[in-house]
This record gives structure tokens, sequence and C-alpha cells, in this order.
């Protein structure tokens, strides 16, 4: 394989995702020799790669300088995409200070360590179900049996959404996220892929909001539709779009630590032994899970001032793009940052982000990833890969669509 | 130093409470309070672990 230099380096290309997973000798690249690098490429608008560890805190914890922006992250201009600054969401992820606090303070205290806690029987008894459902069986596709059926199902039981129209949540769920995919867009375009999913998504939504507010329940759906943002009522566009990026992102990114993490484990069986003698090692592996998988890729942010950075001029108006695997796998926070280690401690990793816009739902995403890997350490006797895995076709999110496994599960005792 | 927790940005995550227990606690409001608000310099890498771990920076140290 030719050298890699700065020049010539891919990290937004969505087919290398599919080809080659992530970049991780590129951005050692770049965090060893251009640990802020201007990135021009004819088919990419040009942003700043922030790739080391330090910088995206420094970045996530300013963000009246570094704001949020309509687009969240950089891809290869492709025909038949919407305009980038266009919202196909007006959410959280794209909102800034003050406003961004007073609508995540809608719903936010639904998922503290003590509010998630109170899921834990229900997240139980979904992966007891879950593996159940594939004792017997020699093999499957590890992604839809297992890993995005738990993280579907809370998300989807919080809501109060019932059990038949989990797959709906399901197959919208994936169009959103991935609609540059071949097999989620089928014969349309990115834009027609989005704009009908969306479409879909707020039928459904608004048939849920105009029962809560009739008859309100305890649930995430009721939280929302009677919520209030500084004494008023959510927008119907921002309330739809609440309701959209909680389902997408309750049960996307969860769905690929989960099958990050066994696919780390299947190549690593010595770490699989280790937490096999010692299940109390679930907490710690479950940290190192989603470092090593870190599912969310890139998100960018736009500089409101002219400022300086590492010793690099940073023009009002220009885009910044933070690679959270990256930071990951940076050698100054990390000892041994490419292996992947169950008891490493403490483990940094900012793989939920930080700052104003550190993930909502990580207490729930630990909770699901450690009574999941609790329950598969118990019960999974063997397991390996029996075919490739077919990742999502995205410079968003790393997605694992299909992952093949010969496997034995254990019945229930 | 003093150790300060901004109530208005705090949501409970915890991170605080394992970095530093003797310093933070979370209280059934679902909020982190101080529990030594004039901790001993000898602690002070707990307490920076604590700031830096804190995924909302809603810890400030307010030097004497």
């Amino acid at each position: 394989m030719a050298a890699l230099t700065l020049d010539t380096i891919d990290i937004v290309n969505p087919d290398l995702y599919v080809q080659r997973g992530y970049p991780h000798a590129e951005w050692a690249l770049l965090r060893r020799e251009a640990p802020i690098h201007y990135y021009q490429r004819p088919d990419v608008d040009p942003f700043w790669a922030i790739t080391r560890h330090a910088d995206i805190v420094n970045v996530s914890r300013q963000p009246g300088l570094f704001r949020s922006i309509q687009q969240l992250f950089i891809t290869v201009n492709e025909p038949d995409s919407p305009p980038p600054d266009e919202a196909i969401l007006r959410q959280l992820l794209n909102m800034n200070p003050p406003e961004h606090a007073a609508f995540r303070g809608v719903v936010n205290r639904r998922f503290t360590p003590r509010s998630v806690q109170q899921l834990t029987a229900g997240i139980e008894r979904i992966t007891t179900e879950v593996l159940d459902a594939i004792v017997g069986h020699d093999e499957c596709d590890f992604v839809t049996a297992v890993s995005a059926t738990l993280p579907l199902a809370v998300i989807a039981e919080m809501f109060g959404i019932p059990r038949a129209d989990w797959p709906l949540m399901f197959r919208l769920s994936n169009e959103m996220i991935g609609p540059t995919d071949p097999e989620y867009a089928g014969s349309e375009t990115v834009t027609e892929t989005l704009e009908r999913a969306r479409m879909e998504f707020f039928q459904y939504f608004n048939g849920l909001v105009e029962d809560r507010r009739k008859n309100p329940r305890d649930d995430l759906s009721s939280a929302l539709a009677n919520g209030l943002v500084n004494g008023e009522p959510l927008p119907i566009f921002e309330l739809m779009s609440y309701f959209a990026l909680l389902i997408i992102a309750g049960n996307e990114t969860t769905r690929n630590a989960t099958t990050g993490g066994l696919h780390a484990f299947i190549s690593n069986p010595d770490q699989w032994e280790k937490l096999k003698r010692d299940p109390a090692l679930v907490p710690k592996a479950v940290e190192e899970i989603v470092r090593w998988t870190s599912p969310v890729i890139q998100f960018t942010r736009k500089a409101t001032a002219d400022t300086e950075l590492g010793g690099h001029k940073i023009r009002e108006g220009d885009i910044l793009t933070l690679f959270y695997p990256s930071a990951n796998r940076d050698e100054s926070i990390f000892a041994a940052p490419n292996q992947f280690d169950i008891t490493r401690h403490p483990n940094q990793h900012i793989a939920f982000g930080i700052g104003e816009h550190f993930c909502l739902g990580a207490n729930l995403a630990r909770l699901e990833l450690q009574v999941m890997f609790r329950h598969l350490v118990e019960r999974l006797e063997s397991v390996e890969l029996a075919g490739p895995v077919q990742r999502m076709r995205s410079s968003f999110v790393g997605g694992i669509k299909h992952m093949p496994v010969r496997l034995r599960v254990r019945p229930r005792q | 130093m003093r150790v300060v927790v901004d109530h208005s940005l705090c949501e409970g995550n915890g991170r605080c409470v394992e970095a530093a227990p003797g310093i933070f606690e979370l209280r059934d409001d679902d909020l982190s309070y101080v529990i030594e608000e004039q901790p001993p310099q000898s602690l002070r890498a707990k307490v920076d672990l604590a700031v830096s771990l804190c995924p909302r920076q809603a810890i400030r140290i307010i030097e004497d």
C-alpha cells in the first residue's frame, strides 16, 4: 500500500467507510502531523479536520465561538442531496445556547442516572426475550436479531409506541440516518428518501401528540406533547423533530456499539475470556466498547468570529469537524490506544461528546450495553463470524448493517 | 480552593461522584452537591478530574 500523505488521504468519502471501516491510519497521521488540518478536495466543501482529544474538548467547550449548525457532518458532495444549510430536522443537535438548554430541559430529567435506573427491569426483560429468540439457532444476523432489537424496544417503550409499530420506527430511522446507503434508499434519491421518511415520521408522531394531549401518560410522548419551552408549547416542527431525534439517536448508536462490541470480542478472544472469568468487569468493558466503536464519527461546528486554534488562524464562517473516533485513539490520552482492553481505567473517551451537547442518552446507552453484555457473557457459549460485516454507507454514523455469526446461546436458567 | 456546582447546568450525570466521592454527592433531586466545599489541596487531582469529566461543565474551582 502506498504511503499515506496529508494531501491525498480521504476521511469523508462514505464509500471508504463501507469498504474499510474507520480510517484509523489516516486519523493517526493527522494527529501526528496536522492535528488541525484544512482539508480541501474537489468534491468536498473545505473544513478544518480536528483529530486530537484536547482540541475537540477545547472546541466543544466553547459553544458560543464554535456554533452547531444545520449541516451536522461533512461528506462528499453527491447529486440529489439536500443543500447543506437546509435543516431536515430542527432539534437539539443543531441548536445553540440559550435555546439549546431550554429545549433540552423538556426531557433531560428522564435521562439522568436515577431515572434511567428505573428502566433496568424492563431492559433485563427485553434482553432475555431477545436472546431466548435465538436459542437453538446455529446462525443469525447479529444486528437484526440482537443489536437492533434491544435499543429500539427500549426507546419505543419509553415513548409508549405499540410493538406493532416498532418495525416502522426501525425502517424510518435507517432511512433518516442512512439515506446515502442503497439498501435504505432503494430507487429514491437522497433528498427523496429524507423527505419521505420525515413525512412518515411526522404523520406518526402527530398521532401520538394528539392522543397524549387528550390522554397524557407517564411516557416521553406525553412529556414532549405537553412540554413547555419558556412557558410555551413546542412549535410543531421542533416538536416533531424532537420525537425523530430521540427515536433515531435512541436506536442507531447503541445498536452499533453492541455489534461493534461483540465484533471486538470475536477479534480479541482473550478479552472475552477475561470478561467470562470476571463479569464484574462489565461496566469497564462497556466504556471500552464505547471508546473502541465510537459510533458517531463526526459533528461539525462553525466559527462565529476570527480566532486562533493551535497556531492556526480560523476565520469567521469556517467549518470545523470533530472526529470523535480519532480522539478516542489519541496516543497522548490513552496508553496503547489501538488495543481493545476491557480493564482500561480511567477511560476518558469522548464518544458521547462533551460540554453543551453531551449525549442526552449516555446513561441509557451505558445501561443497555451493560445489561446486554452481562447477558451475553452468561449465555453465549460460542460465537464466530460466519461472513463479512456489511457497513453502512455513511461518514456520519459508523453503522454495521449486518454481521452474520455462527453462535450457540444457552437456554435461560 | 472552593468548589461550586452550577445547578442550571448540572444534569446529575454523576461523573463527579465517581471521580471524587468525598467531595460530591447526588441527592434526591438528581443534582450533584458539593459536600466538601473547601477541599484540601491534597485532593486537587480528584477535583480536577471531576471538573474535566463533567460532561456539562457544571463544576467550577474558585481559587483562594
